[in-house]
């Protein structure tokens, strides 16, 4: 079947202005589209990314977050010689560890959100791959000093190097900052264990992280800790555990991703279908002509289809290109489920921009679905007529 | 006004066009105001707090509990009219789907507290005599079906305990999202780590200029105990819940700025086709003698009508949706979703906006041709 392509080409050159202004309308919409799911992107990104496939966390059976969670030192004691855990010249690979909240004003604000303090051991860098700090140095054991992570000293007030902060009654400085290649505890501070338990006045962990020897070993060995009637305990995979806490935050704005891409491209399917009712309207004589040269009616339908789909893809395309800074934009909510800060960047992903890229040219499609039809029903004595 | 006949029939003329156009208005703005009711509908717990009210927590962070025997110190303090354990539970009702926020209190100081909870006397003596008693707020009873009577288990996460509470009584007020039960019941049932603990009091003070006086002398008593509070007016708390949100607000004003953009984008389109179509007969209006003026009022009428019924539909349909469904009740975090009067001023005087601003130039410019380029187009 014969196309008109090249007519269909030359009238989005020709119109440059209408053409472009039903491609920017698109375009904002798909902009909104992706600035929304590249947020829920990031997200969930930072979240999943979070944990490394064998490390399993144990926490008190019914906690949703370590926060809320403690393990005894008893209980330590039991699960770092299971079977199943990993060892490194000859010491398991697991660290309990103790999680606290502070309160810190972000910068410029007088009021703020929950940061959260996380007491480690030396077992704790080595279960966490990507731990690197960039400024300053390491705290050391035993004393009140604290690494802080690079985005966390970002947004919050007296945080830089050499600041001090309190936990309860003792003051901690701040010797170093951090950076974990966006993992989610890249929004924390990070403390000597022992110092932070004399503290808070606190005689156990809060959680216990280990890394297993195999993913089955994971599997059983998390049902051993959870059924075990005695030990009150349960225990999960990492990744599980950080994904679970995505849900609500990036749940809802996907929700909201899809109301607002909803309302947005009906608005913008009226546009696009006003657009080519005009175009339809002023190119009748045109189509009547296209018809004596022996195009058909079909032919004529889907060339009108492709020229709107095509200002479509422009439009995505344009959205493409205005939602892409967004990579470089890091931002900060509270995580519903800890009560603390989380940060994050927004991810405009290959596969977020390729959706961005077929819900334009569904716009289009929709948009011009009836003006094309009429376009085709020209009876060709009328059409040349008008 | 004795134009208003020819800018009808010009607004007439093209139906579909006027009819997509304003659809296209009609759900932007819909978009705009459910967009600005989530702003707006933050800031509520701002708004309804009590000038009155104080809230007291632990220093360090809400993370961290506060013992219940500060609050007989905080009596004392001069200015207190009362005083109460206001303690989040964190329960769950059978799956953590259902959340709404639950509370330990003291039913007996809880109407001299908070009151604007209101419930019949009986409920409230109910509730009052019922250890195991609890009440439920109205939105709660229309979500879940609650009725008085009724039995029903909170598992709370926090402190790894089910209790079972029986419903005494559904109150109306400011915050109908929440169950209150009687702090000395749960206190009972908790392990011994968590006992006599409260997360938060909630004060309330003679008058309103004695909260920041009230608050600083709280603090100064326990300054020194292992326990420090920080007690700061409802207010004040409730924004440091706002705060906590981040970068929410400044991205939803991103979109509503987007959307504003792309309506301008589509009502600028639509005028411009308008305008160029009929550049013949702006030669012919010129011919008989309509000045340059007269001429582009006639296409600025023209949008800002269009802009209006669109914009009247639009906040029409909204206003009237959201106090038909309230949809709050589906959105965990907020109270109410109503749009304010603001809002939907906001809204009109923003269409009307983009309908001048729509048509103002390619007006302006075609209405300047002489009789006769405009009458030689071939538009």
């Amino acid at each position: 079947m014969a196309l008109p392509i090249k007519y269909n080409i030359r009238n989005i050159i020709v119109r440059k202005g209408s053409t472009l202004a039903t491609a920017f309308t698109i375009g904002l919409t798909v902009a909104v589209f992706l600035m929304v799911m590249a947020l829920a992107r990031g997200i969930d990104m930072t979240l999943s990314s979070s944990g490394e496939p064998l490390n399993m966390i144990v926490l008190r059976e019914g906690s949703t977050a370590e926060l809320n969670s403690s393990v005894t030192r008893e209980n330590f004691n039991d699960l770092m010689f299971l079977d199943g855990v990993e060892r490194e010249a000859d010491k398991p690979l697991a660290s309990g560890e103790l999680v606290t909240l502070i309160y810190k004003a972000r910068k410029g604000m007088s009021q703020g959100s929950n940061v959260t303090v996380r007491g480690v051991g030396p077992m704790s860098f080595k279960l966490r791959s990507g731990f690197q700090t960039v400024a300053g140095r390491l705290f050391q054991p035993g004393l009140t000093e604290a690494v802080v992570s690079k985005r966390i000293a970002e947004r919050f007030q007296g945080l830089d190097i050499g600041d001090k902060f309190r936990i309860q009654t003792t003051d901690y400085t701040v010797v170093g900052l951090f950076d974990s290649a966006g993992k989610a505890f890249e929004s924390e501070i990070w403390v000597d264990i022992n110092s932070l338990a004399s503290t808070t006045k606190r005689d156990g962990y809060s959680s216990v992280l280990m890394r297993v020897k195999d993913p089955n070993t994971l599997a059983s060995l998390s049902k051993r800790i959870t059924d075990d009637p005695k030990l009150h305990l349960k225990a999960v995979s990492e990744r599980t555990f950080y994904e679970d806490q995505q849900g609500t935050a990036s749940g809802a704005l996907k929700y909201l991703a899809g109301f607002i891409t909803f309302i947005m491209s009906v608005g913008a399917g009226f546009a696009g279908m006003n657009t080519m009712y005009a175009a339809v309207a002023r190119r009748t004589k045109e189509i009547g002509t296209l018809r004596v040269l022996g195009f058909g009616r079909l032919s004529i339908l889907i060339a009108f289809l492709l020229e709107s789909i095509a200002i479509a893809v422009i439009g995505a395309v344009i959205g493409i290109v205005l939602a892409l800074p967004l990579n470089f934009v890091s931002t900060g909510t509270s995580n519903w489920v800890t009560f603390s800060e989380i940060a994050f960047n927004f991810k405009v992903t290959p596969d977020l921009m390729a959706l961005a890229l077929l819900f334009g040219a569904i716009i289009g499609f929709i948009g011009s679905l009836l003006p094309s039809i009429r376009a085709s029903r020209f009876k060709i004595v009328d059409a040349l007529r008008a | 006004m004795k134009y208003a006949k020819l800018i009808f029939k010009n607004i007439l003329r093209n139906k579909r066009r006027t009819l997509l156009t304003i659809s296209s208005l009609v759900v932007s703005l819909f978009l705009i105001i459910s967009l600005a009711t989530i702003l707006t509908e933050f800031d509520r717990g701002t708004e309804e707090a009590s000038p009155l009210r104080l809230v007291s927590r632990h220093a360090v962070s809400l993370g961290f509990v506060i013992p219940m025997a500060h609050l007989q110190k905080m009596k004392t303090v001069p200015g207190v009219k009362e005083a109460m354990p206001f303690s989040w539970f964190g329960g769950i009702w059978k799956d953590e789907r259902n959340f709404f926020a639950n509370f330990a209190v003291d039913a007996r100081k809880m109407r001299d507290v908070i009151p604007e909870i209101k419930m019949s006397d009986a409920d409230w003596q109910a509730f009052i005599n019922d250890r195991q008693g609890a009440i439920v707020g109205a939105k709660l009873v229309k979500l879940y079906g609650f009725t008085p009577g009724q039995r029903i288990t909170l598992k709370s996460p926090i402190y790894n305990q089910s209790v079972e509470f029986i419903i005494r009584g559904v109150y109306t007020g400011s915050d109908e999202k929440t169950l209150y039960f009687q702090y000395d019941y749960l206190n009972e049932l908790l392990p011994a780590w968590a006992k006599d603990n409260v997360s938060t009091f909630s004060i309330v003070t003679n008058s309103a200029e004695d909260v920041p006086r009230v608050g600083q002398a709280i603090d100064s008593i326990f300054a020194n105990s292992d326990a420090p509070t920080k007690t700061e007016s409802e207010r004040e708390f409730a924004l440091s819940f706002q705060t906590m949100m981040g970068g929410v607000k400044t991205f939803l004003y991103a979109i509503m700025a987007a959307i504003t953009f792309s309506l301008l984008l589509v009502m600028g389109n639509t005028m411009a086709m308008t305008v160029r179509e009929r550049t013949k007969e702006v030669g012919t209006l010129k011919a008989i003698g309509f000045q340059r003026g007269t001429i582009t009022a006639l296409f600025l009428g023209e949008a800002l009508v269009v802009a209006s019924i669109g914009a009247g539909i639009g906040i029409g349909a909204a206003a009237l949706l959201f106090r038909l469904v309230d949809v709050s009740i589906v959105i965990p975090n907020l109270l109410a979703f109503v749009p304010t009067n603001q809002t939907l001023a906001m809204a009109f005087g923003l269409s009307i906006l983009v309908g001048f601003v729509s048509v103002v130039y390619s007006a302006y410019r075609v209405s300047g041709l002489t009789i006769a380029e405009a009458l030689r187009s071939t538009e």
